[in-house]
C-alpha cells in the first residue's frame, strides 16, 4: 500500500490522514441515525441548557473519551492498560466512602440529606485521584521497571481491582446523595458539565504531548524502544509516566461515572469500559504495536463507540444484546482497517471512482 | 541441600510447574490442619467437581498461550453454549444432537476468530474480544431469562455419582456419605491426557512450541523453517473453541440451566490458572500438565476462603491476582536470566541488574506470601475461636424444621435457623410482614421491630436480585466444620415458598444463598448469651 503509483495527490493526502477513517465511520453511523431514527438530530433548549440525542452521545461518551485519552498514550508506547475499568471502580469506591463512611461500620445507615458529606468535596476528589494515581504508578512500575508484558501486568490489577474496590466499600453499594458531587456527571452549564472536564483534560494532554517533547518521547519508545534508548530517552520513565497518567484519567472517569449513576457500585462501574476505550483508540488509527498517535482521532473513536450504543438503544435493542452488535461493528472496523481494504480505498482515487465503503 | 540445588539447576524449566504443585498441596495441607471439614475426602474431590469447566477451558487456553496468542472469548462462548443448549433442549431436540451441535458451534466460532487472526493479521486480543461480545450478546437475543434444563439425559450425565473404589470403605467405616466425582470431571481428565499427548508427542505439538515466544521472532523463524504456522494457529483457536463449548456444556450440567450472564469474567480465572500452571504468557514454554496444578491452586484458594468464613468472596480475586503476580515475577526473572542482557550493557551492570530484579521479585513474592498467611491467621485469631472448639466438636445439627413450618403458617415471611458454630448455637428467627422480628435460642426470647417497608425491600432483594425462587439456589448441606455455622432459610413471597439449607465453608454453596444470608443477618436482633 506504500507503493508510489500515479495516484491523485490530494486524495492520498485525505486518505492518509489519521482522521479519515474514524470520520468515515462516525458519519456512516450518523447517516444511519438520520435515515432510521426520526428526531435524532433535534436539540432542545430548556432554560438555556441544551438537550437531545446528539448531546447525549457526548455526555454518555465522556467516560470513554476520558479513558481514551490515557489509553492513547499507553498504546502509543506499545502497551495496553486493561485495568482502567477496575481503577474506575476503585476511585468511585474511595469517593463514596469519603462522602459516607457508614459502610465501614456494620449497621447500615442511609443518608438522604443532599448537603451531607463526611469530607469536603475537594478532599473527596483529591483522595480518589491520588488512589487512582497510585494504581497507575503500580502498573507503570510493573511494566517499566520489572519489564512484565503490559497486558499481563495490567491484568493483575484488572483481576484484583474490583476485589479491592469491594474491600474499600465493605461490599456495599453506597448511594451518593451529595449534590455538588452529583454535579460532576449530571450538571449542565449550557452543555453537560462532564464535557468541560473532558475538554480540559484533552487540552492539557494535547499541550503536554504536542507542545513539549513528551509526545515525541512516547512515539519514539513505541516505534523502537532500543533506538530511543540509544538516543538517550529513558524508556522506563516514559512508561511510568504514561501508565500513571492513564490511571489518573481512569480515576477522573470513575468520578464522572459514579456521580452520573449516583452510586458507588464496585461491581458495575466501569464494567468492560476498558474494551470500549481500547477499541476507541484502535478506531482512531493508533496501531496496537505503538508509535504515532492522534488524540483527536481517539476522541472521534470514542464518539463512534458511543454513537453506536446510543443509536442501538434508540432503535430498541436491549442493553445486553448490544454487545453482539458492537462485536459485528468491531469486525467491520477491523476489516475497514485491514491493509487489503485500505489499499483498495486508496486505489479508488487513482481510478477516479466514487468512494464506497 | 546441595543435591536439591543441583536437581533444581538441572530441571530449571520445571521450577514454575513444581512450585505450583507444591503450593497447591501445601495450601490444602494447611487448610486440612486448620479446618476439620477440609479433611473430608469429598471436599478434596469437590475441588475438581467445582472446577471441571475451568480445567477444560484452561487446557485449550494453554495451547493458545503457548503459541503466543490469547483468547478472551472463552466466557462468551461458554455462556452462549449454556443458553443455546438450554433453549434447544426446551424445544425438545435430541440431547446428543444438542451436544454435537454445541461442540460444532464452539469450533466454528473458534475457527472464525482463527481466520481473522491468521489471514487478516488482527491482534488475537481484539479478535477474540469481539468473539466474547458476540457470544454474550447473542445469548440475550436467544433468551432474556435463565432457561432451566430438565432433559433427563442431561440430568443423568450431570448427576451421576462416580464413587471412588478405595474411599468407599473408608467412608463406610466413618459413617459419612461415600465421596464421589461426576462425569464432567472424568471428561476433563480424559481431555487432559489427550492434550498432554498432543502437546509433547506429535508434530503438531512441537510446531505449537516453535511458534510462540521471543516477541514474535520465533514465529518468523518457524515460518522460515517451513513449519505450517498459519494452519497450526488456526487449528489451535479452533481447538480452544471446542474446549470452550465443552466447558460450557459441563457448566450447563453443573448449574442445570443456561443464561447469558453465566461465566462472567471467567476468562480471567482461566488465564490466571494457566499462568499459575507455569506457562509463559509470552508463549513458547509451558506444560499442559502444569495447568492442572494452576487450576488446583485456584480451587484450593476458593475453598480456603470459604472455609475461613469471615473473609468475603472477593478475597478470592485479590489472592488470585497476587499469586498471578508472583508467578509472573518469577517467570520474568527466569526469562531474563535465559535471554541475557538487553541492549549494550557491561557484564557487571547486567549482573547487578539481575540481582536487583531477582531481589525485587522474591521480595515482592515474600511480602505477598506473608500478607496471605497473616490474613489467614488474623482472621482466625478472633475471640472465641480457640477456646470453644472442644464444645463444637460434639455439636450435632438438627434444624428445627417443624417449628419453622409452624411459624410460616403463623404468617412469618422469612424463617431463619442458625445452628452449630463455635458456640454450638441453635437460633430461630422469624420475620413478619409487619416488621416484627422474633428470635429464640431455646432459652431466651427476643423481639425487635423494623419498618414493613424494610421487610418488603429485603424480600424483593432476596427473591428478585438473588433469584431465590430460581434453580440457582439449591440446598448444599454437609456436616459443618468447627467454626462454621449451618443455615436453614425459609422464604415465602409472592405466593411462592422455598426452604434451603447450607453450611459456611463449602465450595458448592451457591453465591445467591450467601448474598441472601448477608441481607438477612444485619436486621436480626442480638440474643443475649445466657449466664
Amino acid at each position: 500500500m506504500k507503493k508510489n503509483n500515479d495516484r491523485s495527490f490530494t486524495w492520498r493526502q485525505v486518505t492518509n490522514s489519521t482522521l479519515f477513517f474514524p470520520l468515515v465511520a462516525l458519519s456512516l453511523i450518523l447517516l444511519f441515525d438520520f435515515i432510521f431514527i426520526p428526531g435524532f438530530f433535534t436539540i432542545e433548549n430548556r432554560d438555556g441548557n441544551l438537550y437531545g440525542s446528539l448531546i447525549d452521545i457526548f455526555r454518555n461518551g465522556s467516560t470513554v473519551m476520558l479513558l481514551a485519552i490515557g489509553m492513547t498514550l499507553v498504546i502509543a508506547t506499545g502497551g495496553v492498560d486493561l485495568s482502567v475499568g477496575a481503577i474506575m471502580a476503585i476511585a468511585a469506591s474511595v469517593a463514596g466512602i469519603l462522602m459516607n463512611p457508614s459502610a465501614l461500620r456494620d449497621e447500615l445507615f442511609f443518608v438522604t440529606d443532599p448537603t451531607y458529606t463526611f469530607q469536603p468535596l475537594w478532599v473527596v476528589i483529591m483522595g480518589a485521584l491520588i488512589v487512582s494515581l497510585l494504581c497507575g504508578v503500580w502498573n507503570g512500575v510493573l511494566v517499566g521497571y520489572m519489564r512484565i508484558q503490559p497486558m499481563v501486568a495490567t491484568l493483575i490489577l484488572m483481576i484484583s481491582g474490583r476485589g479491592i474496590a469491594q474491600l474499600i466499600t465493605n461490599g456495599l453499594r453506597i448511594q451518593i446523595t451529595y449534590k455538588p458531587y452529583a454535579f460532576l456527571g449530571q450538571g449542565w452549564i449550557i452543555l453537560p458539565f462532564s464535557l468541560y472536564i473532558v475538554a480540559f483534560i484533552f487540552a492539557l494532554t494535547w499541550i503536554l504531548t504536542r507542545k513539549t517533547a513528551i509526545g515525541m518521547f512516547i512515539e519514539s519508545v513505541g516505534t523502537n524502544f532500543r533506538s530511543s534508548f540509544f538516543s538517550g530517552i529513558d524508556e522506563r520513565k516514559v512508561k511510568l509516566l504514561v501508565y500513571t497518567f492513564c490511571g489518573l484519567c481512569a480515576g477522573i472517569a470513575g468520578l464522572v461515572a459514579s456521580s452520573n449513576v449516583r452510586t458507588s457500585d464496585a461491581n458495575n462501574i466501569g464494567l468492560t469500559t476498558e474494551l470500549d476505550a481500547i477499541l476507541a483508540v484502535v478506531i482512531g488509527g493508533t496501531a496496537m504495536k505503538g508509535g504515532r498517535f492522534s488524540l483527536f482521532a481517539s476522541m472521534i473513536g470514542a464518539l463512534v463507540m458511543q454513537a453506536i450504543t446510543q443509536s442501538m438503544y434508540a432503535i430498541g435493542v436491549p442493553a445486553f444484546a448490544l454487545q453482539a452488535i458492537k462485536a459485528v461493528v468491531v469486525i467491520l472496523v477491523i476489516l475497514l482497517y485491514s491493509e487489503q481494504v485500505q489499499a483498495f480505498v486508496r486505489g479508488l482515487g487513482a481510478s477516479r471512482k466514487r468512494v464506497k465503503s | 541441600m546441595k543435591r536439591i540445588a543441583a536437581f533444581l539447576e538441572k530441571n530449571r524449566k520445571f521450577i514454575p510447574l513444581m512450585s505450583t504443585a507444591v503450593l497447591a498441596l501445601l495450601a490444602y495441607a494447611i487448610g486440612a490442619y486448620l479446618f476439620v471439614g477440609m479433611r473430608n475426602p469429598q471436599v478434596f474431590l469437590n475441588l475438581f467437581r467445582n472446577t471441571s469447566f475451568i480445567l477444560i477451558s484452561a487446557i485449550g487456553m494453554t495451547f493458545v498461550i503457548v503459541t503466543g496468542g490469547i483468547d478472551l472469548s472463552v466466557s462468551g462462548v461458554m455462556a452462549l453454549t449454556t443458553t443455546a443448549a438450554a433453549v434447544l433442549l426446551r424445544e425438545g431436540m435430541n440431547p446428543w444432537l444438542v451436544i454435537v451441535l454445541m461442540l460444532l458451534m464452539g469450533m466454528s466460532l473458534g475457527a472464525i476468530m482463527g481466520t481473522f487472526i491468521v489471514k487478516l493479521k488482527v491482534q488475537p486480543f481484539i479478535a477474540t474480544l469481539a468473539g466474547m461480545w458476540f457470544g454474550r450478546g447473542m445469548c440475550y437475543f436467544i433468551s432474556d431469562d435463565a432457561v432451566q434444563i430438565t432433559d433427563p439425559t442431561f440430568q443423568i450425565i450431570g448427576k451421576t455419582k462416580l464413587l471412588i473404589p478405595g474411599l468407599m470403605e473408608l467412608s463406610e467405616r466413618q459413617g459419612t456419605a461415600a465421596p464421589f466425582i461426576t462425569i464432567p470431571v472424568v471428561i476433563a481428565f480424559l481431555l487432559l491426557i489427550v492434550a498432554i499427548y498432543v502437546a509433547h508427542h506429535t508434530r503438531f505439538g512441537r510446531t505449537i512450541y516453535a511458534i510462540g515466544g521471543n516477541e514474535g521472532r520465533n514465529e518468523q523463524s518457524a515460518r522460515l523453517m517451513g513449519l505450517p504456522v498459519d494452519r497450526t494457529k488456526f487449528l489451535v483457536y479452533t481447538f480452544n473453541g471446542f474446549c470452550s463449548a465443552l466447558a460450557g456444556l459441563s457448566l450447563a450440567l453443573f448449574v442445570e440451566s443456561g443464561h447469558g450472564s453465566y461465566a462472567y469474567a471467567f476468562e480471567l480465572d482461566v488465564i490466571a490458572s494457566v499462568v499459575m500452571g507455569g506457562t509463559m504468557l509470552t508463549g513458547g514454554s509451558g506444560y499442559v500438565f502444569g495447568t492442572l496444578f494452576g487450576v488446583m491452586v485456584f480451587a484450593v484458594t476458593q475453598a480456603l476462603i470459604q472455609f475461613i468464613g469471615s473473609l468475603s468472596s472477593w478475597w478470592t480475586r485479590i489472592v488470585i491476582g497476587a499469586l498471578t503476580l508472583i508467578f509472573i515475577g518469577v517467570q520474568t526473572v527466569l526469562a531474563n536470566r535465559k535471554s541475557g542482557p538487553r541492549g549494550a550493557q557491561t557484564a557487571e551492570g547486567v549482573a547487578a541488574k539481575r540481582r536487583q530484579q531477582r531481589r525485587l521479585a522474591f521480595g515482592l513474592g515474600a511480602v505477598v506470601l506473608v500478607a496471605i498467611v497473616a490474613t489467614v491467621f488474623v482472621s482466625r485469631a478472633g475471640p472465641s475461636a480457640e477456646a470453644e472448639t472442644s464444645v463444637a466438636a460434639a455439636c450435632t445439627v438438627q434444624f428445627r424444621e417443624t417449628e419453622a413450618a409452624d411459624l410460616v403458617r403463623a404468617g412469618a415471611v422469612i424463617v431463619y435457623n442458625r445452628a452449630a458454630g463455635p458456640l454450638c448455637v441453635d437460633e430461630l428467627y422469624a420475620i413478619y410482614p409487619d416488621g416484627r422480628i422474633t428470635a429464640d435460642d431455646g432459652q431466651t426470647q427476643v423481639e425487635k421491630q423494623i419498618s414493613p417497608a424494610e421487610v418488603e425491600q429485603l424480600l424483593v432483594a432476596i427473591s428478585v436480585d438473588h433469584g431465590w425462587f430460581t434453580n440457582e439456589i439449591f440446598s448444599t448441606y454437609l456436616n459443618p466444620c468447627r467454626q462454621c455455622f449451618a443455615h436453614y432459610i425459609d422464604i415465602s413471597y409472592g405466593g411462592q415458598q422455598k426452604a434451603v439449607t447450607g453450611v459456611d465453608g463449602t465450595t458448592a454453596r451457591p453465591p445467591g444463598f450467601a448474598f441472601a444470608l448477608a441481607e438477612i443477618r444485619p436486621l436480626l436482633p442480638e440474643i443475649p448469651v445466657a449466664p
